[in-house]
């Protein structure tokens, strides 16, 4: 359904191309906005390219791999230890000294393409690098190799350099091909990840059947935690729970994972998918491929992580599993409510914006919620249809959605909804923070984690403090003199 | 529940899923205790051949950024400019994302979302479409036109693209448009150099693109390079002090650190900025001070060349003798006096000196950054009777190399000079030698950690603590702060606590 008239964002009365990203949600006949096509040039969006998609999201959190970008030195740059993409891999800084931060965060690699790497392509560097880089960083797992805007304009042919390099080094090398301009979004990156990453191990696999788990190293409960990257230690939470269920988790795809166990992806009995805009398609291919399933879940907040676990013993079926869900509910429950019963007493009323990337905003209409709070807008970034189904089922009625938003499509809302809270990003919250709305970083969290029933308290805790810091009485008035 | 020691009152993450009750507070990250797990059995060392980075075909964690992200932070600092980068979507969000880490503050910069087919049939139609969506709704009085790789490769024609862009703005808005806002291009493939020449090309392109000549303003030009809001401030506090009237091209201190104040206007555009016409006018200003060598000096010399506006290029005036330098400059330029107030500051940094040099004298230092911020720190470094034992600059430079000679040989003293290499080649120059002490940028902070020599905070960029982005480090007073900082971290790492009250 077309947006009402009075819905309509006046700053885009010169671009009404933007008027079909607008929607309002609606339970039983969803709204669903245009989504995941072009950018309008000059909006002054918020989205990022593929490669941020590709690395920044879902190559980037793996914990022991040299990740060899083929680019100039800008592109790596940026993602040089940013994303609070968490992991307990270290490497070493010199005899008996871990390094400061974990492996996947604390070195940038580039092959720093030159103009005359640009004239005459980068294979030979790009090869070079990959061995010298492994002789510098001995003990790595493999070598993952990203492209980007660059790489991906002078048409150099990583794969062959990588079947090369891993003939020499003995050790799988990877190639992920997702040049900045490849996509609309993020989105598209996370896409050729997961298309590539299962075509690579399944060749891997093929050629190497040592590193697939032998039938007698498998248990029933085996599971995989897949798209989740550890922000901020959300797996200190998530991985307990479902051991506690009694589930062996052999791996997350790909938050702070081995690579050797990345690999043995098509070895579980089920795929819990956290992430589903980044990391369906690979758990497509899988239930496909490989006759894996998986369930989806929202890991967040008390409802959701209760229902996640319930729909993982079901789907086992095994009734003493069933009944420890139950237990683990119950238990838990009563391990947050004092702190979150004081926490929706104090945001009982309140109204929040969110704007995610895409999934997030589904996964927390509910947290919202629970938490008493009335949600008046959603935005994502790089969302899909699917997305937008899931927001107009959990959302109340009548939430305007924006597709893609652009900054001056923030200010409007900001202005027309007059949230008490925005949970955005980092971009974002000092724009919002000048139009006096507080915000919660909701890509790296402020304190985190926030993720499953003990993680909900440091997401309460963050909103609240964004809500009833001293600072915003100051704010608003302004007549003081 | 009894926690070892070790983890110093810390949660393993079974106690911590294992605690009856989570408090009100909650229980973050920082009372986690998270066990390393080495990546490999034991430390091997790194093949010592190709620890110099022309030793090698890769660089790893490079010193340097991006040609474009200069020219944003140029375009940034002009009075509602809002820089439209012709390339794919990451090479703006990705600046934005950086501005915001350092600064704390929006940034508006405008991407002309190269997808796919931009890719093989080249940006044009995105260009004139993205211009005019960007004038339509945000009326910027500046836009500046920023390359990036991508466009640099498929050959954008931008000076042809703007000539159609301006003929179809023309025909929808008519000729009074090209009074409100100016068109600035700067071209910016980052595989040719990095940030610092990117705001040195801008530096360039403003200049030619809109200063002019006419009657002599009695004014000085400052560009300043990269350097913080409180280092413009700092500049303006000298030239009043000196009352000399002064324009500073790309003066980010009235757009990279603003006051919230409500109501705020939308689109949201920060109050300051430098003017279009003060950059018109500085085409007739006395001088050109390029504060940076390598951050300004094209914009500089193309006044000097054009309209014979003497440059004055570096050295960045920080510690004593380089803000000597600048402030004798000044006064021979304006034929101003160096007043009583201007040598009371330098007395106070000198008394400041004088009461410290115990605990600075012999300190090994090591010092990473931009080359003029380097080469600065260096020389001050040895003004603190300091020793700076090796000295890297992530952006090649030969004027970095040319000044921190002059130091050495001033001071006695042989240093370990990398020029254009990257952080780990100058990491493992510290992991062999004594190092007291490190001057260097956030980048720095883990191998400050492994390396336990502490880290005092200077340069680009600083987005792990609050408050250095309105700080100065130029002028005497600025090297007061900077002296303050090294003795306290000096002082808290190095002294034990019954050595520091006198
Ligand atoms: S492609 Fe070039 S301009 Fe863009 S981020 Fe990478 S290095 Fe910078
Ligand atoms: S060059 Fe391409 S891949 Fe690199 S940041 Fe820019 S858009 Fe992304």
């Amino acid at each position: 359904m077309a947006i009402p008239e009075e819905y309509k964002l006046k700053c885009d009365f010169t671009i009404p191309e933007r008027y079909k990203h607008h929607a309002l949600s609606n339970g039983k006949e969803p709204n669903i906005p245009a989504s995941n096509i072009k950018t309008i040039p000059g909006d002054m969006t918020e989205r990022g390219c593929a490669f941020a998609g590709n690395r920044g999201v879902i190559g980037g959190p793996i914990g022991d791999c040299l990740q060899v970008v083929h680019s100039p030195a800008g592109c790596v740059w940026y993602q040089w230890g940013t994303r609070r993409n968490l992991s307990a891999i270290y490497s070493w800084a010199g005899p008996g000294v871990l390094c400061n931060d974990s492996h996947n965060r604390r070195h940038a690699i580039s092959t720093d393409l030159l103009e005359k790497d640009v004239v005459f392509g980068g294979m030979e560097k790009l090869e070079k690098a990959c061995l010298e880089a492994w002789r510098l960083v001995p003990g790595a797992a493999g070598i993952l190799i990203f492209t980007t805007c660059t790489s991906g304009l002078i048409g150099d042919d990583c794969h062959a350099v990588a079947r090369r390099v891993e003939k020499e080094i003995g050790k799988p090398v990877f190639v992920f091909d997702a040049p900045g301009f490849c996509g609309v979004s993020q989105s598209i990156g996370h896409h050729h990840f997961n298309n590539q990453f299962y075509e690579q191990i399944t060749e891997y696999r093929e050629k190497h059947p040592e590193v697939c788990m032998k039938e007698e190293e498998k248990g029933p409960y085996d599971i995989a935690i897949v798209g989740d990257f550890n922000m901020d230690w959300d797996l200190a939470f998530i991985k307990p729970l479902f051991e506690k269920l009694g589930c062996r988790i052999i791996l997350v795809f790909t938050g702070g994972e081995h690579f050797e166990n990345l690999i043995k992806l098509p070895d579980v009995k089920l795929n819990v998918l956290h992430c589903q805009r980044s990391c369906t398609y690979i758990s497509k291919l899988l239930s496909q491929g490989f006759d894996v399933p998986y369930v989806n879940v929202s890991l967040f907040g008390l409802e959701q992580t209760a229902e996640a676990l319930r729909e993982v013993a079901g789907f086992f079926g095994s009734e003493d599993m069933k009944q420890k869900a139950e237990q683990i509910i119950e238990q838990e429950l009563k391990v947050v409510s004092p702190a979150i019963d004081f926490y929706r007493e104090k945001l009982s009323g309140k109204r929040v914006g969110i704007y995610v990337g895409g999934p997030r905003v589904w996964h927390w209409q509910r947290v919202m919620q629970e938490l008493g709070m009335k949600v008046v807008f959603g935005m994502c970034t790089f969302a899909h249809n699917d997305d937008y189904e899931k927001i107009n089922a959990r959302a109340e009625d009548g939430v305007f959605l924006v597709d893609a938003p652009n900054e001056f499509e923030i200010e409007e809302c900001l202005e027309r909804f007059k949230p008490d809270l925005f949970l955005t990003g980092l971009k974002e919250k000092y724009l919002c923070r000048k139009f006096g709305v507080p915000t919660v970083n909701s890509h790296s969290y402020e304190k985190g984690p926030y993720a499953c029933f003990r993680g909900m308290v440091n997401f309460a805790r963050d909103i609240y403090q964004g809500v009833y810091a001293p600072v915003w009485k100051f704010v608003r008035d302004n007549d003081f003199i | 529940m009894t926690t070892s020691l070790k983890l110093n009152g810390r949660l393993t993450i079974e106690e911590l899923n294992a605690l009856p009750e989570i408090p009100i507070e909650g229980i973050t990250y920082d009372q986690m205790y998270i066990e390393k797990e080495p990546i490999c059995p034991e430390y091997q060392a790194p093949d010592q051949d190709i620890i110099p980075l022309s030793n090698r075909s890769f660089v790893m964690d490079p010193g340097r950024i991006c040609m474009p992200f200069g020219a944003m932070w140029a375009g940034v600092g002009v009075h509602k400019c809002i820089p439209f980068v012709q390339g794919a979507q990451g090479c703006t969000t990705y600046p934005r994302y950086t501005f915001c880490r350092i600064f704390r503050e929006p940034v508006s910069i405008a991407t002309a979302s190269f997808h796919e087919e931009t890719a093989v049939f080249g940006g044009r139609k995105n260009f004139i479409e993205g211009l005019r969506n960007l004038i339509i709704r945000y009326h910027p009085e500046v836009i500046a036109i920023v390359t990036v790789c991508s466009s640099e490769i498929i050959g954008d024609d931008m000076e042809g693209f703007l000539e159609e862009a301006r003929d179809s703005l023309e025909e929808e808005f008519g000729p009074k448009i090209f009074d409100e806002v100016k068109f600035v291009i700067i071209h910016t493939p980052s595989f040719v150099g990095s940030h610092v020449e990117g705001y040195n090309r801008a530096a360039a392109a403003f200049l030619k693109t809109l200063a002019k000549r006419s009657t002599p303003n009695n004014k000085v030009n400052i560009i300043p390079g990269m350097i913080t809001p409180g280092d413009i401030r700092e500049i303006k506090h000298i030239l009043k002090l000196m009352d000399i009237e002064g324009a500073i091209l790309f003066d980010i201190s009235g757009t990279l650190d603003c006051p919230l104040r409500l109501p705020q206007s939308m689109p949201y555009y920060p109050k300051g900025g430098t003017r279009v016409e003060e950059i018109v006018d500085m085409g007739s200003s006395l001088a050109t001070f390029a504060l940076c060598h390598d951050a300004g000096e094209a914009g500089a010399t193309y006044l000097e060349k054009r309209f014979r506006v003497p440059a004055m290029i570096g050295p960045m005036p920080l510690g004593i003798r380089y803000t000597d330098s600048f402030i004798k400059n000044l006064s021979e330029i304006t034929g101003k006096p160096i007043t009583d107030e201007i040598k009371d500051e330098r007395g106070i940094l000198i008394d400041a000196m004088a009461d410290t040099f115990h605990y600075t004298m012999g300190v090994r230092v090591a010092i990473y950054g931009d080359p003029d911020i380097a080469a600065a720190a260096a020389r001050f470094s040895c003004e603190l009777g300091m020793l700076p034992a090796i000295i890297g600059s992530g952006t090649e430079s030969k004027q970095f190399v040319k000044d921190i000679w002059e130091t050495a040989h001033e001071y006695d003293f042989e240093p370990v000079i990398l020029n254009g290499s990257d952080m780990f080649e100058w990491e493992e120059h510290i992991k062999k030698n004594k190092i007291d002490l490190i001057l260097g940028s956030s980048k720095a902070v883990n191998i400050s950690k492994e390396a336990n020599a502490p880290l005092v905070r200077i340069g680009f960029p600083i987005y792990d603590r609050v408050g250095y982005q309105r700080r100065a480090y130029v002028g005497y007073r600025g090297g007061e702060y900077l002296l303050d900082l090294i003795v306290n971290t000096l002082l808290e790492s190095k002294f034990p606590d019954d050595r520091v009250h006198q």
